[in-house]
């Protein structure tokens, strides 16, 4: 287990982490939301080490040499070398094999090409995403801890990226917290969900549980559903492609069963749900 | 530590702008090596009118270890700054392009991560000045042939050829301790500052004050021996008559003292910042 | 000019005395002019205020009547006067003598005699020549040319026969040094007062003759 507990630091901006605590298991995927300036990077810098907290400790139960990946903020590479070399380098130091079939293994378990030779200046964000992972992997950590991943990805790019990151998990056993403040992407490949506001944990849950005691609005996509009798008590704003309707997540089934018995065809429904609901509603 | 001074040396090969620095200082060689051929005949002119009413002269003094020595005065203000423009660079760099938190985010000492880097701008330096000294040496005596060196310090000494080559090679030995300690100091700025820029810029003027201090008498003859800016023309010890052998080690020592205790300063910081 | 007057006064009070060549410098003339040419090993050492030179070693080569050569692998300083051990340029053109008598100089008697050329082409102008008699040999020569100032010469010989020598002490007078100050080693301490001090001073190069060839 990785754990940070009643984590604070202060800069003097101000306080940037007010007793603030994880924990990280492997196998599981962690999501932590939070608006930008909330304080995500500061605490992925204190579990990796990076930054010593003023109060708080963390402690990191793990056999092997390196105990956490991590690619904070951006991911930092060699501008002037090759995705082969940039791993080399960064193998390289922890004594570990840099021969070409390890590093091909390496490029190619993160999707990127392994006869690429220019620098990686050239390779666009989503590669250099891909290439940090690979640096983040080199050594077998049993944690990783990724800082806003999808940043400048495409949504392909980002579909690529969950489907890797939940391999990671479920295969290789390795327990991963990622940040971002795109809520959608978070719910889909997360366990568990820390929110963090100006600081502080403001909110934690199993991400089915906490959409459950939180989402308050849903999106269906069916034919003719405008005119549905079902959705009318639940103030439907119709949309060019959907309806979205203000439903508690207890009441959802009753709706798309009422739908269905008036003969509607739903093809998707979607929750809805917003950070600054997280954040507003104090975890139960 | 080993892994992490390869990764290093590896790096450095790798970036154009180490390639640069060397051409730069070759091209500052050549440079001098014209102003000196120029100034070497004028010098000579003026040096030798008071003794040609008792004297004629046979063989030249213009040649390669005149040219070597007015050489050697010429490049210990200007390759220090290209210098510690790279040797700093080793450390800035990581922080501009995100690298130095990757690295420090693998199985990596942080005080050994700081080390490798000082033993690689060491390293470099003495390549630098390594280079200078044959690539000047090849240019000087291909072009100009050997003779006798002419020195004006307290005295108008004259060096036999062999012992002239002998000095010069000293000197540059000596010389490259003083450079050395300048790399030391960039480094250690780059441990303090961390951008590219104020870096250079606060190494530009460390410099600059240190020639300016050279000069400054302070009247305790202790501390004019300790102050470190005395200590950083001990290479022209080597151009008097009498080398002062005691002086030499001395100063050389000292100052490689001063440059262990920035280096171990340098760690000491680096192992207690926060990155990033 | 005060080199002139000189001359005037010792033509006036000894005219009586020089009405001919003197018979002791004819004969060691006469040997002097004995010797056509030479090759010899010179070893120069320099003792001039503010200069440090190291021993220098040429080769010369000298032919009656011809300008002496040196040759060096070396830089060396050769003093324009000083190695004319032949004294053809004291014998070049005519001249009178003046005996001086004798002096005794290191223990040994001396024959002193003034020699002034008589052409006014000569570059000396007056010449003191201090003649060891027993062996027919000049052992000082105290030379004051027109142009290029006085010097003195101290012959030294290795056997008593030898009419060359195998060591000969030059003094000379020497200007103050003209340093360039942007060649001076970097930061140099320059002692004004002392270099002022040494306004002119006495030079001096010792030179060692070995191996002659004739």
């Amino acid at each position: 287990m990785l754990l940070g507990e009643k984590l604070s630091k202060t800069y003097s901006s101000g306080n940037v982490l007010d007793n603030v605590t994880v924990q990280i298991v492997p196998g599981q995927i962690y999501g932590l939301l939070g608006r930008n300036g909330a304080g995500k990077s500061t605490l992925f810098k204190i579990l990796c080490g990076l930054i010593k907290p003023d109060t708080g400790t963390v402690s990191v139960q793990a056999a092997r040499a390196k105990s956490i990946g991590a690619i904070i903020e951006k991911p930092g590479l060699y501008p002037y070398l090759n995705a082969a070399d940039n791993l080399r380098i960064f193998a390289g130091i922890q004594g570990l094999s840099q021969d070409k079939g390890h590093m091909t293994q390496h490029l190619m378990k993160v999707g990127l090409p392994i006869d690429r030779k220019d620098p990686v200046r050239n390779f666009s964000m989503g590669m250099k995403q891909r290439l940090g992972i690979a640096i983040a992997l080199l050594n077998d950590p049993e944690y990783l801890v990724l800082d806003e991943p999808f940043n400048g990805l495409d949504p392909i790019g980002v579909a690529s990226l969950i489907q890797l990151i939940q391999q990671l998990a479920f295969t290789d056993r390795i327990g991963i917290l990622l940040s971002s403040h795109l809520m959608v992407e978070l719910t889909k490949c997360c366990h568990y969900l820390y929110v963090i506001d100006e600081g502080k944990m403001v909110n934690a849950g199993f991400t089915h549980q906490l959409i459950q005691d939180h989402i308050q609005r849903f999106s269906i996509a069916a034919d003719n559903i405008a005119a549905a009798q079902a959705i009318q008590a639940y103030q439907p704003v119709i949309g060019m492609n959907d309806v979205k309707i203000t439903c508690p997540a207890s009441q959802i089934t009753t709706v798309l069963q009422q739908l269905m018995a008036e003969g509607i065809r739903i093809t998707a429904c979607t929750p809805e749900l917003t950070l600054e609901q997280l954040i507003k509603q104090p975890r139960a | 530590m080993k892994t992490l001074v390869w990764a290093e040396i590896v790096k450095l090969m790798k970036q154009s702008k180490t390639y640069y620095a060397l051409g730069a200082v070759f091209l500052i060689e050549c440079l001098i090596f014209i102003t000196a051929y120029y100034q070497g005949s004028a010098i000579l002119d003026v040096l030798l009118d008071s003794l040609k009413q008792s004297f004629y002269f046979e063989g030249t003094l213009l040649n390669g270890n005149l040219i070597l020595y007015i050489v050697l005065n010429g490049l210990w203000f200007n390759v220090p700054l290209i210098i510690m423009i790279i040797t700093s660079g080793i450390l800035t760099d990581e922080y501009k392009d995100g690298t130095i938190q990757t690295t420090l985010l693998q199985a990596v000492d942080k005080g050994s991560f700081i080390g490798a880097k000082y033993v690689v701008a060491i390293g470099f330096t003495l390549f630098v000045i390594a280079f200078m000294m044959v690539s000047s040496g090849i240019l000087a005596y291909t072009i100009f042939g050997k003779g006798d060196l002419v020195v004006y310090l307290q005295t108008l000494n004259f060096f036999p050829a062999a012992d002239a080559f002998q000095r010069i090679g000293w000197a540059f030995a000596s010389g490259a301790v003083a450079m050395l300690f300048y790399s030391v100091v960039s480094m250690t700025l780059a441990v303090w500052i961390k951008e590219a820029a104020k870096t250079w810029i606060a190494s530009a003027l460390f410099l600059i004050i240190t020639n300016l201090l050279l000069k400054l008498d302070l009247g305790i003859a202790i501390a004019n021996h300790f102050f470190f800016p005395k200590l950083m023309d001990t290479w022209q010890a080597f151009f008097y008559h009498e080398i002062d052998w005691g002086l030499v080690w001395l100063n050389n020592t000292i100052l490689l003292g001063y440059g262990v205790c920035l280096i171990g300063l340098g760690v000491w910081t680096f192992r207690k910042q926060d990155i990033g | 000019m005060k080199i002139i007057w000189m001359m005037a006064l010792l033509l006036l009070t000894h005219v009586g005395m020089a009405q001919e060549v003197d018979a002791d410098l004819m004969k060691i003339k006469k040997r002097l002019d004995a010797v056509q040419r030479f090759t010899a090993t010179v070893v120069l050492d320099l003792d001039v205020p503010f200069i440090r030179m190291p021993t220098k070693t040429a080769q010369m080569h000298y032919e009656k009547g011809k300008q002496t050569r040196f040759s060096s692998d070396d830089f060396v300083m050769l003093p324009k006067r000083g190695l004319d051990f032949s004294f053809d340029e004291l014998f070049k053109y005519p001249f009178i003598t003046v005996d001086r008598g004798m002096e005794t100089r290191s223990g040994q008697s001396l024959k002193v005699v003034h020699v002034i050329p008589s052409d006014n082409r000569a570059e000396l102008a007056l010449a003191t020549l201090y003649l060891d008699i027993i062996n027919q040999r000049i052992m000082q020569s105290e030379i004051n040319t027109r142009k290029e100032g006085s010097y003195t010469l101290s012959m030294h010989y290795a056997k008593p026969s030898d009419i060359l020598p195998n060591r000969v002490e030059a003094t000379f007078a020497v200007e103050r040094l003209k340093i360039p100050f942007n060649f001076m080693g970097k930061d140099t301490q320059i002692d004004r007062q002392q270099l002022k001090s040494t306004d002119k001073k006495t030079g001096a190069i010792k030179i060692q003759i070995k191996d002659y060839k004739f």
